[in-house]
């Protein structure tokens, strides 16, 4: 029905998907999975039009296609449902439910009426009891999506993209959304579900198809597969660091949160020993960010208590905490690291510029100094602290943000997947680099993308499955698998 | 040295070059003296335009600190009238039966502490309540307009003349060399406080990346609040040298004055995003507005398409700043 061949997509140096062939018959059910970025979303945009692919070809019922964009794909019976809710919220459900739509679009003079009147059968699809003439905005972000889910039906599309559907989904809604797609495979509807959930996965899905690092592994049907196979599929690439000798955390707990709950945390629980690297693995969207952002106090708790070393920690702002020596290196460099138009040494001193400075006067000499030997302690690369940090690579960036908290001297240091995008030689400087301050008693807690670098570097490894703690591995003896396993929701699959 | 000069002017110079333009051109164009000497280039002529924009200077050098921190600030003229005002009425109407300098000081404490009040209203409200500085500053333009309408009961207060305290402020600042004096010495303060204080650092992060600089725990209400508070402050002491150079509290002076100061500092360079900017940059804005003006004046050119050519320096200036940065890929 559908077929790729050959597909090639490059972001810049970043190379998202290399020679990916794929096939998606009539009438079923297609999983697409992999890690974060192993490619799934990014194929699925090609195939859909959004995204524009470098090399390859598309064919359509066994005749190529070359997509002007998405309208172009809609128009030949492809929907998608993005991970990004492309809706709006100012519109009332109707309205969103027409954007796109060809038939309701087709005149000028739109009557809400007849908006409305088209808008209830798709609502009712999806299980939406709702006024179609109400705004997006009062919904939940569970309606948001089945609202995303309405309008491609309403397209009577015979290919659909599903990319992370369920998401946002609460578990009801999760059960009617496996009803309606088995109602559009009845129909003949094929259906790519692009997702890491395997027990949803291997429920409602024909066939699996396993990405890895822009590539296509291996598809297979349900019943020629397992869920463990499936995930050593996932995570199957080489493990090239080595697994050098760690120092054993000892001593009491530096930081120790019990029960914690925010906005996207559920009674997580945890301890931090001096010394200690704390791994954190979990999908995006698992809230692995979110035990940074409740530690930084930028993300409120709700429920529960952190103590850092011996009194209570309720911070309510980064400022709050910075002042407890806590230090958060952000996922994000770019928006919440750099001030790009700034100096190196500006950016490397922003956090500890009342050391240097009396009565607000900066001492020059005395920052310079201080900056100099913070970029160096990072093994940062540069010609001259003098020159905006945009000037750097990314791998050098990141130092800069490292040794900005460095100089702030703190106790417990969270890193935010601190090597992504950064290139081999840097990744491993800051492996080395976190290493040695844990060897000073720091704390440090390590959000990372990649397994391989959590278990050569981290003593625990801390696994979070929407919001919640799965379990909390030794990183000498668990593997890839294990935390895969609970990484997609499997806690009890593990023995 | 020179180097460090050279890359200075090559990355903040568009300004100069503006201001450079404008001298070249009012010396040609001027017309001369009696005696054959050029009027435009005369000492005295000089120190006018420099009197004349000791009011939106100082307003501007306030402004500066605002954009950079990717704030706005509207109710500057407002402020402006409500410090002259203060002032008139606190030496016209008040009699505290003491000296003289007793009653100046506290019409001029009196009156920059209005300014700093409303300052520190908009950046409570702005920071707190996170409403958008221009809607903020929109709304106390207005307001404060309002009350200072209020107060005086819409009539001008005149100052005196001669030894009534009022008559003795108004002479001081009123005075070319008082006035351009402390012009002078609020830029080179604005200028190390920018450039040098730990306050300077943190506002232009916060205005370049607000974000950033909150996840770096620096204080970024207090900086944003601060920042208000000093433009409200300064805006009323332009305000008492306009008091003393109209010689009254008009209510409703300093319509506009806003405007003329955002003009200055764009021309300046600081870009009104945020994070960039000068006071040397404000500075040269300012002079090349108000030379451009005594140019024109000179020749007896019709104000209004003074406005108009004036509109065009504004777009002329920041095209040619968004090339050069363009150009050079940085500030």
């Amino acid at each position: 029905m559908l077929e790729c061949r050959n597909i090639h997509k490059h972001y810049g140096g970043v190379v998202a998907l290399k020679g990916v062939s794929w096939k998606l018959l009539p009438g079923e059910v297609h999983a697409l999975c992999g890690e974060n970025g192993a490619g799934k979303s990014t194929l699925a945009r090609i195939l859909c039009g959004i995204t524009a692919r470098d090399e390859g070809a598309i064919l359509l019922e066994g005749r190529p296609v070359v997509w002007s964009g998405p309208v172009a794909a809609r128009q030949a019976g492809l929907g998608i449902i993005l991970q990004e809710l492309d809706l709006f919220a100012h519109l009332s459900i109707a309205e969103n439910l027409a954007i796109g739509n060809a038939r309701l679009e087709a005149s000028a003079w739109v009557s809400p009426t007849a908006l409305n009147d088209a808008a209830r059968p798709l609502l009712h699809d999806v299980g939406l009891e709702l006024d179609p003439a109400s705004p997006l905005g009062s919904l939940s972000v569970s309606q948001w999506q089945l609202v995303a889910i309405a309008r491609v039906l309403g397209l009577d599309a015979k290919i659909i993209f599903m990319d992370e559907p369920t998401s946002a989904l609460t578990d009801d809604a999760v059960e009617r959304l496996f009803g309606l797609i088995r109602r559009l495979k009845a129909r003949g509807v094929a259906i790519a579900y692009v997702s890491h959930k395997m027990n949803e996965i291997f429920r409602i899905c024909d066939r699996i198809s396993v990405m890895r690092d822009g590539e296509m592994i291996n598809t297979a049907t349900c019943a020629e597969t397992s869920i463990d196979q499936v995930i050593q599929q996932m995570v199957g690439r080489a493990v090239t660091t080595t697994r050098g000798e760690k120092i054993l955390a000892t001593g009491r707990a530096l930081l120790e949160a019990r029960q914690v709950s925010t906005r996207k945390l559920r009674d997580v629980s945890f301890t931090l020993a001096r010394g200690e690297i704390l791994g954190v693995a979990g999908l995006v969207g698992s809230g692995r960010s979110e035990v940074g952002r409740a530690l930084f106090g930028l993300s409120p708790v709700t429920d529960g208590k952190i103590t850092l070393e011996t009194s209570d920690y309720a911070p309510r702002s980064p400022h709050d905490a910075v002042a407890r020596g806590v230090a958060l290196v952000p996922e994000d460099r770019q928006r919440e690291g750099l001030i790009p138009g700034m100096s190196i040494r500006q950016n490397a001193t922003l956090a500890s510029l009342s050391k240097y400075s009396r009565a607000s006067w900066i001492d020059r000499g005395q920052e310079a100094a201080a900056s100099r030997e913070a970029l160096a302690n990072c093994r940062t690369k540069f010609a001259d602290q003098e020159l905006p940090v945009r000037s750097l690579s990314g791998g050098n960036q990141q130092k800069v943000l490292i040794g900005k908290w460095l100089l702030t001297h703190p106790k417990v240091c969270f890193f935010d997947d601190p090597t992504r995008g950064i290139d081999i030689g840097a990744k491993d400087d800051i492996y080395r680099l976190v290493a040695e301050l844990a060897g000073k008693g720091l704390g440090v807690i390590w959000v990372s993308s990649e397994l391989p670098e959590l278990l050569a570097n981290a003593h625990r490894i801390l696994v979070l499955y929407e919001g919640r703690c799965l379990g909390i591995l030794d990183a000498l003896s668990a593997t890839q698998e294990d935390i895969m396993r609970l990484a997609t929701g499997h806690r009890n699959s593990l023995s | 040295m020179t180097g460090n000069l050279w890359k200075y002017l090559k990355h903040h110079g568009q300004p100069f070059i503006g201001l450079l333009l404008i001298l070249i051109l009012g010396t040609i164009l001027s017309p001369r003296a009696t005696d054959g000497s050029i009027v435009f280039l005369s000492l005295g002529n000089l120190t006018d335009v420099l009197l004349q924009q000791t009011e939106i200077g100082i307003i501007a050098l306030a402004m500066t600190f605002v954009i950079i921190g990717a704030g706005i600030d509207l109710s500057v003229g407002s402020v402006l009238a409500l410090s002259a005002a203060v002032s008139a009425l606190m030496l016209m109407v008040w009699n505290p039966h003491g000296p003289a300098v007793l009653q100046i000081g506290l019409a001029i404490g009196a009156s920059v502490l209005a300014g700093a009040l409303i300052g520190g209203l908009n950046g409570l409200v702005i920071t707190r309540i996170r409403l958008q500085p221009f809607v903020m500053t929109l709304a106390t333009m207005i307001g404060v307009r309002g009350f200072t309408k209020w107060l005086t009961g819409n009539v001008n207060v005149d100052l005196g003349f001669g030894d009534v305290p009022s008559g003795q402020f108004a002479e001081l600042f009123s005075s070319k060399s008082f006035a351009i004096t402390i012009w002078i010495v609020f830029a080179v303060i604005a200028h190390l406080i920018l450039s040098r204080t730990v306050y300077g650092r943190y506002l232009r992060a916060i205005g370049e990346n607000e974000r950033a600089a909150a996840y770096t725990g620096l204080p970024v209400r207090g900086v944003r609040l601060a920042t208000y508070i000093g433009c409200g402050a300064l805006a009323a002491f332009a305000g008492l040298i306009h008091a003393a150079r109209s010689h009254q509290g008009n209510p409703n002076d300093g319509v506009g004055y806003e405007l003329d100061a955002i003009a200055a500092v764009v021309i300046g360079g600081t870009a009104l995003a945020g994070g960039r900017g000068s006071i040397i940059g404000t500075v040269t804005g300012t002079l090349v507005l108000g030379l451009l003006t005594n140019v024109l004046r000179l020749h007896m050119v019709d104000s209004n398409l003074e406005l108009m050519i004036k509109a065009v320096i504004i777009i002329v200036a920041v095209w040619l700043q968004r090339r050069s940065s363009g150009a050079h890929g940085e500030l």
